[in-house]
């Protein structure tokens, strides 16, 4: 691959130089999520149930959760950026095509999300010792992880597209991310069913089955059921969880290519 | 050298574009010859920018079309926007990015190899005085900052470029410094459309020159064509220390063909004649040896004022370019 002509790869490069020199990025996406799981950390971390695993252990994946879904903010940041700045409409008149736009705003968020969350894992498992099943299931939980993080910035794109101008961008993106965390149960336990509804759930809940409850990689991907809103099982296996959060994914990202196209050519 | 011919390398057919009910381009058929420097010159709101965009892909015209050295804009899109360079009016730069990252950038998405680009925008910043910059492109002045925006749409070496007020805010320094630029590319064989409201930069840049106004051209040809057919007399303002001096320039320039009028007015009680002519500087000159040089004796002020595109756009709307 030449990479000095291959413009999808040459536009994430921009879209990241642009993220690292940005100190408010930086410190929303890597910096404000750990002072968060540490906060929790040093509230929840110590009470230990039967197992011997602190009720920080069973929150840390929503902890990981919620830094990716920061991704929504960023994407959204980035895209409104682009379009209240002049430098889409610029890149326009250059042989650049929106699907190397796109496909390079998806390659520099994947590579930022795996940035957040080698440095939430490293905090997580590496400082604070928190419980894990094994490396495989970690590795998953990563792919989960990331998968999720490209919903988000689906949804961020979204929120670019409808939005005016950074500002509204940045604050309607913080009320929809925060909104859908709460909503999904993933930082502190909602019963209801409007769980089902929010991707973060399901990123989440398979997430803890797999590296925290120990719902293993073989046989229970098929067998074994999603744990509930109620603490019930529903029937829904990992795999299933897997697919719907897969969805969400197709979804919000071509949902957000197509709007973006709609509001931005003339 | 120039390197004008007779073949149009754009050619704008009936253009129009319709916003919600306004018509911000009304009709606009144009050809602007390979080599040429072709202003559009119009006031803010004339549909300079809304035609810039039709132009170069960015909007879709709601009817009309242009063959951009031969491709249709509507079709050929692909093909054109690899070879036309655009420089918006508003600064288009990333800002955390430096000086050479925003130009390297913009000549890789052109195609050209890294280690080139690296070249080419080494050179191109030098000759716009902002090489070796190690800051991010927001730390620099408005100046630098609108030098850069046209360096963006260089590097790549563009046949066509399109320049939409590119000296917008500059200081009379930096605006001599880019319209020597553009002089400087125009003799090279670069085929350049420029849209200004300056029309001092029409007058001193263009080959050739469309005014519009409501989104339609009014007018077109070179500016002394324009200036001669459709502006106003020169007008030359002496103020004389003797009133019998006055009376002597009178007389002498009532032979000469191409004063069309005088008249004596009295400024804060000063004896000064108000001379208006046709023609160019060669006829102020004429005046000059004819009228006075001959036979006064002290001058106390004199004061030129050439026709210029602002009588032409007054005597052909009725209102001034800044209105």
């Amino acid at each position: 691959m030449n990479i000095a002509t291959n413009k999808a790869v040459l536009i994430s490069i921009k879209n990241l130089k642009d993220k690292l020199r940005h100190w408010q990025y930086l410190f929303f996406s890597l910096i404000f999520p750990i002072m968060f799981t540490l906060m929790f950390y040093f509230i929840f971390g110590h009470e230990q149930d039967p197992t011997g695993r602190t009720y920080f252990d069973y929150g840390f994946p929503g902890m990981i959760i919620y830094a990716i879904g920061i991704g929504t903010m960023n994407a959204a940041i980035m895209f409104a950026n682009e379009k209240s700045s002049g430098m889409l409409t610029r890149l326009d008149t250059m042989p650049t095509g929106r699907k190397n736009l796109f496909l390079g705003a998806l390659i520099s968020e994947s590579l930022f999300l795996m940035l957040q969350i080698i440095i939430m894992f490293i905090i997580g498992y590496g400082f604070l010792g928190l419980y894990y099943e094994g490396p495989l299931e970690l590795i998953f939980g990563f792919l989960i992880a990331v998968l999720f993080g490209i919903s988000s910035v689906g949804m961020g794109i979204i929120i670019a597209s409808v939005s005016k101008n950074v500002q509204v961008a940045t604050a309607f993106s913080l009320l929809v991310f925060m909104i859908l965390i709460f909503l999904s149960g993933s930082l502190m336990p909602f019963e209801s069913s409007i769980v089902y509804f929010t991707p973060p759930y399901w990123a989440k809940q398979i997430y803890l089955q797999l590296t925290v409850l120990g719902h293993g990689l073989t046989d229970n991907l098929y067998s074994s059921s999603l744990i509930g809103a109620g603490a019930e099982s529903i029937p829904i296996t990992l795999l299933g969880g897997l697919l719907i959060i897969f969805i969400y994914t197709i979804v919000f990202i071509l949902l957000g290519i197509l709007i973006f196209q709609r509001k931005t050519k003339f | 050298m120039s390197t004008l011919d007779d073949s149009a390398i754009i050619e704008i057919k009936d253009f129009k574009k319709n916003f919600k009910g306004v018509q911000a381009v009304n009709g606009i058929s144009l050809e602007i010859k390979r080599g040429e420097l072709f202003s559009i010159l119009g006031p803010n709101g004339a549909g300079k920018t809304t035609l810039l965009r039709m132009l170069t892909g960015v909007l879709t015209p709601t009817s009309g079309d242009a063959i951009i050295k031969g491709h249709s804009i509507l079709t050929g899109k692909k093909k054109i926007v690899k070879i036309i360079g655009v420089c918006p009016q508003d600064i288009t730069i990333y800002e955390v990015l430096r000086a050479e990252e925003n130009v390297e950038f913009v000549a890789n998405i052109h195609g050209i190899p890294r280690k080139e680009a690296k070249e080419k925008a080494k050179k191109l910043l030098e000759q716009f005085g902002i090489a070796g910059r190690k800051d991010w492109s927001k730390h620099f002045s408005g100046g630098m900052q609108r030098r850069l925006n046209l360096a963006m749409a260089l590097v790549f070496e563009p046949e066509i470029l399109f320049l939409d007020e590119p000296t917008a805010g500059l200081d009379p320094q930096a605006r001599r410094l880019v319209w020597d630029y553009i002089l400087n590319l125009k003799n090279k064989g670069l085929t350049i459309l420029l849209m200004t409201h300056d029309m001092v930069e029409a007058d001193s840049l263009s080959d050739q020159i469309a005014i519009i106004d409501h989104g339609k051209v009014i007018v077109q040809g070179t500016p002394t064509e324009l200036k001669e057919k459709y502006g106003s007399d020169n007008i030359l303002e002496i103020s004389f220390c003797e009133q019998q001096d006055l009376e002597m320039v009178k007389n002498n320039i009532r032979e000469i063909s191409f004063v069309r009028t005088w008249k004596e007015i009295n400024t804060n009680g000063r004896n000064t004649l108000l001379i208006a002519f046709q023609g160019g500087l060669k006829s102020l000159v004429k005046i000059i040896q004819k009228g006075l040089l001959e036979s006064i004796g002290e001058i106390e002020n004199m004061k030129f004022r050439q026709n210029s595109l602002e009588d032409v756009f007054l005597n052909l709307t009725g209102r001034r370019l800044r209105d």
